[in-house]
């Protein structure tokens, strides 16, 4: 059997950063190939140059042996016979099944659409693929099982050899799950090539073949699923030591003080949360992408409705409607984990950013003092040391380690002394990395008690002095520091182990 | 000086295109540059531009208002009515603004409460208003509203300076304070920047929101107030419109549709500018029809300008920093 892909010598650069570093492995025609890595080490964009969403990188791509060079999705689907089935399927809710598939290549007769064909054809594939849906059905009434179906029969309409499945189980239920693996088994035994990238371990055991680990943008080896273990695999995924990342220097002494407590706290993405967090400690929220860890912070937070159970804030029970605002003044901020869409205000400059969540603080009589909210902002530019030092300049042109700064300083010119962290160090370099963990630890050292939300281990064992760890909506299991053991067991946990 | 420049730079272009117009005109007929056209140019520019800074706050913050014209028609009625049974004037003025603060308000309770898309919401209350305005009246307007009321409004101060020049005025200093100096203004600001953001840092969005669709529907009472003191008479039908001249106003001056941008010197100087145009347009004899087509060019240019300027600003930010 030949190879379906072959990567040679991959490099790949976005602004600063090295994100793939001479990435060469193949897979074989005709297997079911995993991808594994923890979030960030590379598989998303391999598979982004692969897909030609990523025209510009390093290096040789071949398909069945001959070189490609794809410039954008559509040309590798068309021409390459390559699809790729997303994680959120891509699916244009109002039209039907049919024209979904075969959007933008409609089968024409006399240059209208050819409705009879198009149903005829899409059916015999949906047919194929044993689904109990048709191609007159309006997408919108899918559910997301039949959604995914819905995008590999979209690659079998363009006759795809090589097939990527991105997390496809991420949003499925059980039974769909089920149905999906026996999809896949069928396609393999087609002879269709399978790209498997998934977090949940269990799945990669029951259908693939072989599978390549990266982490950190390298490749690190390509294993035979039969004959490795689980803990083999878990430990190529996270392999590095833990302390070299994120480290405490103090870490804190005593745990009495409760000021942040949840009981029993549901709402649509978690359900029976109930923790503590102490004065003046760093509590991690450890999880899988989807694990409801954001969910749970911002329904705290006010930002979303809860469903039920009781928050307790500074040992006050919160009551009645409650909105960000209220948390705001009760003191809990969060700090978001898309800067763009949900941290600064994007026309705004660094001034008002910080000044935005404390006004309050620059009034002069009924209003607010220009000169005041310079001031303030001047400050943290100093203490934070935030390029380029021009506090007028507008918070969006900054680069990701200073927009989390100028959030941060936000939340420091608030009395908030409850701080939810969201990914802190999301898209941040590693030297912004280290100063926002510094500043992390000087916070608890004034009193402050926070929160992080990682999905990197490495962050979160270095960081915390108690780490949580939620899976698929509630809470799997605790471990205090001096119970941080290896991160093959963190991992276990989060994929609903125990 | 250079930094109120590098602030007001949409503004001030605005402002320099709308002397050149005016010296284009000036050109072409000297009897531009008397002082009663000037005086009628601000008479021109009243009721737009009150209506425009009121939509202005409902575009800031990344809404719409297209009630305005049939908020400004029902205040008309209801004072007209007041003052015509011999009600006093001042409480029927108060009477014309609480209207128009409920009106608002209920635009902000259909955006805010029930989540409607500002357009779809309001197209729905300029129906319904104008409805109202047609059940209560019978579709007759409400005439001889005395003078006690008109000349609060109409009344000449000096050199022909009628009181409502000084109301606008008043409307849009207002407006700066409001957007410009107070809490309520950097929140504004922020939900149409970016909504989501500012609920996560805290602002409360809901209530800002309905502060703007209050100030809203206040505005276009103002507006309604000096239109019936100037005619004398309320119709069921006036307004008719409206809206779209106020948002052409905020559109001209700066103010960014999709929200967060905008400032009342820039809808003064936008509806400053059609103003000018339409009485120069007179003074030179063109068919009015051309005005529309001139109009149209004008917010065009100046949408596109818009969007120029962003990408300058862009090329400038990349190359400060290298």
């Amino acid at each position: 059997m030949g190879k379906a892909v072959e990567f040679t010598k991959i490099n790949k650069y976005f602004p600063g950063v090295h994100v793939l570093k001479d990435i060469s492995f193949s897979v074989e025609e005709g297997e079911v190939h995993a991808l594994l890595g923890e979030n960030g080490a590379g598989k998303s964009t391999l598979l982004n140059i692969l897909h030609g969403v990523y025209p510009e990188y390093e290096g040789e791509v071949k398909l069945h042996g001959t070189k490609v060079h794809f410039r954008n999705p559509n040309q590798a689907i068309v021409e390459g016979k390559i699809s790729k089935v997303h994680q959120e399927t891509l699916v244009v809710k109002d039209l039907t099944v049919g024209q979904n598939i075969t959007l933008g290549y409609e089968p024409l007769k006399g240059g209208l659409v050819d409705y009879a064909k198009m149903n005829k054809d899409v059916n015999e594939i949906l047919k194929d693929l044993d689904c109990n849906f048709k191609a007159e059905d309006i997408a919108a009434t899918l559910t997301s099982g039949q959604m995914q179906m819905l995008a590999i029969a979209r690659a079998l309409y363009h006759k795809s050899t090589i097939i990527s499945l991105d997390e496809p189980t991420a949003s499925l239920s059980q039974k769909e799950t089920e149905a999906l693996f026996k999809v896949v088994k069928k396609l393999k035994k087609d002879g269709v090539t399978i790209m498997y990238v998934s977090h949940r371990l269990e799945e990669i055991f029951q259908i693939c073949d072989r599978a390549t680990i990266m982490r950190d943008g390298e490749f690190i080896c390509t294993l035979d699923v039969a004959k490795t273990t689980r803990d083999e695999l878990i430990h190529a995924m996270v392999g590095r030591s833990v302390a070299a990342v994120a480290s405490r220097l103090k870490p804190c002494r005593k745990q009495d003080e409760v000021v942040l407590r949840a009981e029993h706290l549901t709402g649509d993405a978690f359900h029976d949360v109930s923790f503590e967090l102490h004065k003046g400690e760093i509590l991690g929220f450890f999880g899988l992408v989807g694990a409801g860890r954001t969910e749970t912070m911002r329904a705290i937070f006010g930002a979303d409705k809860r469903l039920g159970g009781k928050v307790y804030i500074h040992g006050k029970e919160i009551t009645g409607s409650w909105n960000s605002t209220k948390a705001l003044r009760a003191g809990i901020g969060l700090i978001p984990e898309d800067r763009k869409t949900q941290g600064f205000l994007t026309l705004s400059s660094n001034i008002d950013n910080i000044a935005i969540s404390s006004l309050e603080k620059y009034m002069k009589g009924a209003f607010v003092d220009p000169k005041k909210t310079r001031a303030n902002a001047e400050r943290y530019f100093k203490e934070m040391d935030i390029h380029p030092n021009d506090p007028d300049y507008l918070t969006k042109n900054l680069s990701g380690g200073n927009q989390q700064k100028v959030i941060l300083s936000r939340w420091m010119s608030t009395d908030a002394d409850i701080i939810v962290f969201d990914e802190p160090t999301k898209g941040v370099d590693v030297a912004a990395k280290a100063e926002i963990y510094r500043l992390m630890e000087d916070m608890v050292e004034e009193g402050k008690s926070l929160i992080v939300i990682s999905s990197e281990l490495p962050e979160v064992m270095g960081l915390s002095d108690r780490i949580i760890i939620m899976c698929e909506g509630h809470i799997n299991k605790e471990f205090n520091r001096d119970e941080f053991k290896s991160s093959d067991e963190m991992l276990d946990y989060a994929i609903g182990g125990n | 000086m250079k930094q109120l420049f590098d602030k007001y730079k949409r503004e001030f272009i605005v402002l320099l295109a709308t002397i050149a117009m005016c010296a284009i005109f000036t050109i072409m007929n000297a009897n531009f540059l008397r002082w009663s056209n000037f005086l009628t140019i601000l008479q021109q520019m009243v009721l737009n531009s009150i209506l425009a800074v009121g939509m202005m706050f409902a575009i800031i913050t990344g809404g719409i208002d297209l009630s305005i014209g049939c908020t400004f028609a029902i205040t008309g009625i209801v004072v007209a009515s007041i003052t015509v049974g011999g009600g006093n004037p001042f409480i029927a003025i108060l009477a014309g603004l609480i209207v128009g603060a409920l009106l608002g308000a209920f635009n902000g309770f259909l955006v805010n409460n029930l989540k409607l898309q500002p357009f779809i919401a309001t197209l729905g209350t300029m129906s319904l208003y104008r409805g109202i305005a047609y059940v209560v009246t019978g579709g007759q307007p409400v005439t001889n509203v005395p003078d006690s009321y008109r000349n609060i409004f109409n009344g000449k101060m000096f050199a022909g300076i009628r009181y409502y020049i000084i109301v606008m005025i008043i409307v849009f200093v207002i407006a700066y304070i409001i957007l410009q100096k107070t809490r309520t203004g950097a929140y504004l600001y922020a939900v149409g920047g970016n909504e989501e953001a500012a609920k996560l840092s805290g602002v409360n969005t809901v209530k800002t929101k309905y502060i703007a669709y209050i100030i809203c529907g206040v505005c276009a009472s103002i507006a309604g107030l000096v239109m019936l003191a100037s005619l004398g008479s309320a119709e069921s039908t006036a307004g008719t419109g409206y809206e779209t001249n106020a948002i052409a106003a905020a559109a001209i001056g700066g103010t960014r549709m999709a929200g967060g941008r905008g400032t009342p010197f820039g809808t003064f100087i936008g509806g400053l500018m059609l103003a000018v145009l339409k009485v120069g347009m007179v003074v030179i004899n063109v068919d009015s029809f051309w005005q529309y087509v001139v109009t149209g060019i004008i917010i065009i240019v100046a949408s596109y300008f818009e969007f120029i300027q962003q990408d300058v600003q862009a090329f400038l930010a990349r190359r400060k920093q290298g």
